[in-house]
């Protein structure tokens, strides 16, 4: 056991890596608080029911008597036109987005990871059709791709959520074909092939690993721009349907009473403003704390 | 008479994570006028450090100057003002990094980079001069590190120039603003041996004819043996021994620095460790194999030449044999060892194992318990996002082993590298370079090869950390009746560890026998350039390097002043 006691450089006594990511994301305050926005707004999501000041405004309740009434405290967002609480739609209608990020990144992710980790580990001809394939996806509009996708299948929620997915694995595809390659160049990729290991050992087991935290800061950040596209597709009337409390059906119907009862269609937007916000912090502070670059 | 640079008590303290630590404990150095000193110690024993406080580049926060001075030419360096401060950047001391390439924008011409350190060096001190004096000063600075061909060198890009070239326009640089102090990190260390050898010899003569005082920082006592007139001794942030060369070099006091020259494997002497065995059953033949790799470029990805990383190499290795590859960068040496693993199809030629064929069989479970690979840099070849007991099931489990075997097997792998069972549940940054290394070699060993292939196992360690990780290999050697293709361009390991060698040049073989023969009677002109190259740390073992010609080595090796065509 000599040789250990002779080692000079001793094992690192330090924090762990771990313990130095948390210390970082911990002095990041911007990050602490979009990690708060994110918590606050799952929470919301989940206990929607027990949280909101009049359950009964998620569905087509009607209450004519108290249509178009500003913020007061027994309705903090005010009104709509047909009387309902617009803070009780609005918290039911994070369940709506965050179902919708859950639907699309839970499909588009996992399909875009694999393709950019077959892509990358083969290279050759399959590297050439799957990236091809990627960039030409990449050259469609997508908001006229997933316009057309939802005109033609007929707008609901579960249509704009394909569409949405269609669109959006490229872009991991491209994210996660960087880092294969990248770490292509290292030898544990030769080692395992030398100590026998078959594809799908290297593809999942070593470098699928080495791809997480990039994922992880990406999804964070497309949470965000999922909400903001599912919103723009219910805006334009080709998503959610009312009455279900969408916040971009919710911007649809309130711009209409602009600017006189402006807080129909402006609390909606802000609160779509604020989860994009936390998502995006949260993504930042990820990303400067698992030291990746996109 | 003063000292040019005086450190007294400096202790410099880092903040991170919440945790404070101190780095340097009061160091207290000086390098008088025309004085060559050195300051030696082991990668995080502080020396970097030191260099950056000097020149005022260490980052603070985090880095903290707890105590301590620092005086230049009678003035003190930590309370100057920045502008004051930067005006001594070049003028007065002048850095040589380490790495030639990363020191250069790759994107700017060399001479537009010289010409911003001129300029900016003139704004400073409130100077101007005409683009073509600058032009003429950048050329005539170029002759000065002897690249007479000044006018095509500033024309050209970083990549054109080799890496020899690279470190002279470095030095070069740093010379342009007639500096008092130079201060080099590691030259020449990221350099080929013979050139490193060239490199120094220019620092040397440098300091000589313009009178310049050098510190060298380096972690290499036989660079320091050549280079210094006084040296200090770093450990963890502490001097913990100073003195003349000599006195260090002949009677060293602090056991940190008996520890150090010790682990430096001897070239030359009775300290040398000559490693015979009797020729016994053949086991591996390199016959007569050749490897060509093809250039593409232009449209449509053409063929546009072919280069021959290999040519007819003839290799016998016998059952136990701790044969040695030795040679520079891109002498073909690594090739060699990926044919040998059939990692990369041969052009010409056979490969056999064992009296069979490489090509037919490499892949196969078979061959993967006949020949197993440690690669150069454990920090790549160990996956950074598993843990040491994932990484070393992985040769196991695809040789069919069983969930309970394995992890018996990987309780055993760690006894047998001395590692603790605990560290099977770690990852590979919790490890240090030597444990990482370890874990290597048990890994490559977990199915019970025959033959290991050694890449450079110990280049990118520590000399301390080497000496162990050579005892572990020797050891494991006589325990399981191994045999070792060791590639190096390390020829003072190789020395100690091999016993035949074959020097490669270009792709070829150039000279090859046994280690005693090779290194006491070197034919080949190559073979003799290589070994007068080597930095060594006592003066009988200079007295018995080969001497070699101007002419003789100009011959086999291409000087790093002469742009290529």
């Amino acid at each position: 056991m000599s040789a250990l006691i002779d080692d000079p450089d001793a094992p690192n006594r330090g924090l762990n890596a771990r313990q130095m990511a948390f210390y970082r994301f911990r002095r990041n305050p911007l990050a602490v608080i979009g990690a708060l926005i994110v918590l606050s707004v799952v929470l919301a999501a989940i206990f929607a029911p027990w949280l909101a000041p009049s359950p009964e405004s998620a569905g087509s309740f009607v209450d004519f008597r108290n249509r178009h009434a500003p913020p007061s405290w027994d309705h903090p967002m005010g009104t709509d036109n047909v009387g309902r609480d617009v803070f009780s739609r609005v918290i039911f209608g994070y369940r709506i987005s965050l179902g919708l990020v859950v639907g699309v990144l839970g499909v588009a992710v996992p399909f875009g990871v694999v393709l950019g980790l077959v892509a990358g580990y083969f290279g050759g001809w399959t590297e050439t059709i799957i990236m091809r394939f990627t960039d030409i996806m990449l050259a469609l509009p997508p908001l006229a791709m997933a316009l057309a996708i939802t005109a033609v299948l007929s707008p609901n929620l579960i249509n704009a959520m394909i569409a949405i997915t269609l669109l959006w694995w490229t872009w991991h595809t491209r994210l996660i074909y960087r880092i294969v390659k990248a770490q292509m160049n290292e030898d544990y990729v030769e080692a395992a092939r030398v100590a026998g290991a078959s594809h799908v050992h290297i593809l999942f087991r070593e470098l699928l690993p080495n791809c997480f935290s990039a994922v992880a800061v990406k999804i964070s950040l497309d949470a965000g721009f999922v909400i903001l596209f599912g919103a723009a597709l219910s805006f334009l009337g080709l998503g959610v349907q009312p009455p279900t409390p969408d916040l971009g059906t919710m911007v649809a119907t309130g711009a209409e009473y602009m600017p006189e009862m402006w807080w129909q269609a402006v609390m909606p937007g802000l609160a779509i403003l604020y989860a994009i916000l936390g998502f995006n912090l949260l993504g930042d502070g990820l990303r400067d704390m698992l030291d990746v670059e996109l | 008479m003063s000292a040019l640079l005086d450190i007294r008590g400096l202790s410099i303290g880092f903040s991170a994570y919440g945790k404070h630590r101190r780095v340097l404990h009061d160091v207290t150095m000086h390098v008088d006028e025309g004085e060559r000193v050195s300051l030696i110690g082991q990668s995080g024993s502080g020396k970097t450090v030191t260099m950056r406080t000097i020149i005022g580049t260490l980052p603070m926060p985090p880095g903290r100057i707890e105590t301590g001075t620092i005086h230049y030419a009678g003035k003190s360096l930590l309370d100057l003002s920045p502008q004051a401060r930067n005006r001594l950047k070049g003028t007065g001391i002048s850095i040589v990094l380490q790495d030639p390439l990363l020191s250069f924008n790759p994107v700017l011409t060399i001479g537009r980079q010289m010409d911003d350190i001129i300029r900016y060096a003139d704004i400073r001190l409130g100077r101007a001069r005409s683009k073509a004096d600058r032009r003429a000063h950048m050329i005539e600075t170029l002759r000065k590190v002897q690249l007479n061909d000044g006018e095509r060198v500033l024309d050209s890009y970083p990549m054109m120039l080799s890496g020899g070239m690279r470190q002279r326009v470095l030095i070069g640089m740093a010379l342009l603003n007639k500096p008092r102090l130079l201060i080099a990190d590691e030259p020449g260390t990221a350099l080929d041996v013979t050139t490193q050898d060239e490199i120094l010899a220019l620092l040397n003569q440098l300091v000589r004819e313009e009178g310049l005082s050098l510190l060298l920082i380096t972690h290499n006592l036989g660079v320091v043996r050549e280079m210094a007139d006084r040296v200090y001794v770093m450990e963890r942030g502490h001097i913990v021994e100073a003195g003349s060369r000599d006195e260090i070099f002949h009677a060293p006091r602090h056991p940190y620095t008996r520890k150090l020259m010790a682990a430096v494997p001897p070239l030359y002497g009775d300290k040398v460790r000559t490693v015979t065995h009797a020729a016994t059953r053949r086991l591996l033949t390199v016959d007569d194999v050749s490897k060509s790799f093809r250039t593409r470029g232009g449209l449509f990805n053409r063929v546009t030449g072919e280069v021959q990383a290999v040519k007819k190499v003839t290799l016998n290795i016998d059952q136990g044999d701790i044969f040695g590859v030795a040679g520079e960068s891109g002498s073909g040496k690594t090739t060699l060892a990926k044919m040998v693993m059939g990692l990369t199809p041969t052009s010409a030629g056979e490969i056999r194992i064992d009296g069979r064929p490489v090509s037919a069989f490499a892949g196969t479970r078979e061959f993967r318990k006949l020949i197993q690979i440690v690669y150069q840099n454990p920090g790549s070849s160990l996956n950074p996002r598993r843990t040491v007991a994932d990484q070393l099931a992985v040769p196991l489990k695809f040789t069919g082993e069983g969930r309970q075997a394995i992890s018996r097997r990987i309780g055993e792998l760690l006894e047998l590298v001395d590692l603790p069972q605990a560290y099977a549940s770690m990852y590979p940054h919790e490890l240090s370079g030597g444990q990482k290394q370890r874990v290597a070699i048990a890994r490559a060993l977990s199915v019970n090869p025959r033959i290991l292939v050694l890449d450079e196992p110990t280049s990118a360690l520590d000399v301390l950390v080497q000496s162990t990780v050579i005892d572990l290999l020797n050891r494991l050697r006589d325990e399981f009746d191994l045999t070792y293709l060791f590639i190096s361009h390390d020829l003072s390991l190789m020395r100690n560890f091999c016993n035949r060698v074959a020097v490669m040049l270009r792709g070829e073989v150039v000279e090859t026998g046994l280690v005693g023969e090779i290194f006491d009677a070197p034919k080949h002109p190559y073979t003799r350039a290589l070994l007068s190259a080597i930095p060594v740390i006592s003066p009988e073992e200079e007295a018995r390097k080969p001497k070699v010609t101007k002419e003789e080595r100009a011959r086999v090796l291409a000087t790093s002043t002469e742009l290529e065509e």
